[in-house]
């Protein structure tokens, strides 16, 4: 699913892996992720919206296949 | 995404080394009763080989996540359909002795029980998982 984790991420100068362990997974889980491999569940898309003050709508798109 | 207690061991980096030492000891002691400590001495050794070669196995994400520590929600994920597609090869590798079985006129045996005990438990699990979700 597209999103802008990586945008958010990168904004505020935070590595995969720093954002893994704040968000309690892996760094290829944030990579898998940023690269649209892989739709995180609802816990840990609102952990990241969360995290960086968003809403999950503005950081995830579901209207694009 | 904090686990919860009953995770917390399972998210641990002993859970799948100290499952091989335990099944290596089942082992053991299966063989030891059916009058070979041999064989079970020698299974034993190669579960706790492997137990320690995932134990001493390094940081990468595949052993980290079979080991437990480097366990998430996208492991989880990747472990169920993993575990999915084992059950799929068990299944039609059953089905497929059973049927060869049955073509050269011979009684499938336990290949038959063990057919109908994976269909059964399918459909126990099915019934369950969807009355609990």
């Amino acid at each position: 699913m597209k999103n802008t984790v990586r945008a958010l991420r990168t904004k505020r100068s935070l590595a995969q892996g720093q954002l893994a362990e704040a968000m309690g997974v892996s760094r290829q889980t944030i990579n898998s992720i940023e690269n649209e491999r892989y739709t995180p569940s609802l816990p840990l898309a609102l952990a990241l919206a969360r995290y960086f003050g968003v809403t999950v709508e503005e950081m995830f798109d579901d209207t694009e296949p | 995404m904090t686990p919860n207690p009953s995770q917390q061991f399972t998210k641990s980096k002993w859970f799948l080394p100290a499952f091989c030492l335990a099944l290596g000891l089942v082992f053991l002691a299966a063989c030891w009763i059916g009058g070979h400590p041999g064989e079970g001495a020698y299974s034993l050794g190669v579960m706790v080989v492997a137990g320690l070669a995932v134990l001493l196995g390094g940081r990468s994400e595949t052993i980290r996540g079979l080991r437990g520590d480097g366990r998430d929600e996208r492991f989880a994920q990747i472990d169920l359909r993993a575990t999915a597609l084992a059950g799929l090869a068990v299944l039609v590798a059953l089905i497929v002795v059973v049927m060869i079985r049955l073509a050269r006129g011979e009684d499938p045996g336990g290949y038959g029980w063990l057919l109908a005990l994976s269909g059964v438990s399918y459909v126990l699990a099915v019934l369950l998982l969807r009355w609990r979700g």
